[in-house]
């Protein structure tokens, strides 16, 4: 890999990094809508008994329960606008796409854009699975063994829902875009060089 | 791929164990902490520190360095990567080695550079602390594996001799 493609594309980085933020800052919660939509369908047909929806509330998602407090005591609730509601921040696990965004524009390659919406498509589905998996930790914080031992339902154990939510919050959002676009750009001049040492090491 | 998926999930898994935090993540936090402190009190007085606290002053903004602040996440993916990657041991454990001081130099400055955001501005603080940093943390690792591998390259040019 010749060195000045290296400095290039680590210029162009940190020149994109703060206005890529900016720009998902400013449309957040316009890129999260159909995430927090799909959500929703997974965990209300997922615990029917425990989740009447999630909401959006600007680039937050709102997990609203059929459960509510009463004398500190859990009650089932039929209200569904009624139970306990737990906001959460979305863009703890869709910080991923200005981080890509700037991976992606930083490269000397053809074909931004096609390419840039393709590695979009392979993030959102990990910023779904961040995203239940923060519901799910909520859920499990919150009731327990209510939510835990739910008769006829196929509950992740309290460990896995645990690993799997720290591993979307604190590993996911960066390592993937940076995975994702290194498979992307694995055919430009600045990753050829990379994959040639892989060659020779390897041989 | 998969034996960086393995090692990832396999280390990052044990790096969640009570035990390990307890035995070995609270501590090193700690002396993060104490970096930090050490880095800050030399050239500002009004700054005091105390176990993973740093604050300005009494009553003043203060931050707590927490387990996911100490750049453990970033130095496994990094081992991850490293152990994926075929080359000789050697080499691997001094890119471990050094991306691990690569990583924690950097985490460093991001403590010290939130800890006086916070006092200027929290919703500025929230934003770099939980999207900008992680990131620019993330590129530091993929910066270090780069240098490794074009290391990798220049040994692998430089003939069978250089490759023990």
């Amino acid at each position: 890999m010749p060195k000045a493609e290296l400095r290039q594309f680590l210029l162009f980085v940190f020149a994109l990094l703060v206005p890529c933020f900016a720009l998902w800052s400013f449309l957040g919660a316009t890129l999260i809508t159909p995430v927090i939509g799909l959500a929703h369908l997974i965990l209300s047909n997922w615990f029917p008994d425990i989740v009447t929806a999630v909401y959006q509330q600007g680039a937050d998602a709102l997990l609203m329960t059929r459960f509510d407090q009463v004398n500190g005591q859990l009650v089932a609730i039929d209200s569904a606008d009624a139970g306990l509601g737990f906001s959460i921040n979305t863009r703890i696990v869709s910080y991923s796409i200005p981080f890509y965004a700037s991976l992606h524009f930083a490269t000397a390659r053809t074909g931004y854009l096609a390419s840039f919406c393709w590695g979009l498509l392979l993030l959102y589905p990990f910023i779904l699975l961040g995203l239940v998996s923060i519901c799910l930790k909520d859920l499990m914080v919150n009731f327990g063994p209510r939510f835990l031992e739910q008769p006829g339902v196929a509950v992740p154990g309290a460990d896995t829902i645990g690993i799997a939510y720290q591993l979307s919050v604190l590993i996911v959002p960066t390592l993937l875009p940076v995975m994702v676009w290194a498979w992307q750009n694995r055919d430009t001049a600045l990753l050829r060089g990379l994959q040639a040492t892989g060659a020779a090491r390897g041989s | 791929m998969l034996v960086f998926l393995a090692v990832l999930v396999g280390l990052f898994t044990l790096e969640m164990q009570t035990s390990v935090q307890q035995a070995l993540i609270e501590p090193f936090t700690g002396v993060l902490a104490s970096i930090s402190a050490s880095l800050i009190l030399p050239f500002d007085d009004s700054v005091i520190a105390y176990g993973k606290i740093l604050q300005f002053g009494p009553g003043g903004f203060a931050v707590s360095i927490e387990a996911g602040c100490n750049g453990v996440e970033a130095t496994i993916v990094l081992i991850a990567a490293v152990l994926a990657f075929p080359a000789p041991w050697r080499a691997r454990l001094i890119a471990i080695a050094l991306g691990f001081l690569a990583v924690q130099a950097m985490n460093i400055l991001r403590i010290i550079s939130l800890f006086y955001l916070g006092n200027w501005n929290l919703d500025v603080f929230t934003w770099v602390h939980l999207y900008l940093w992680p990131a620019l943390i993330m590129l530091d690792v993929l910066i270090v594996f780069i240098v490794y591998l074009r290391y990798l390259g220049r040994r692998a040019e430089a003939g069978p001799d250089a490759k023990s």
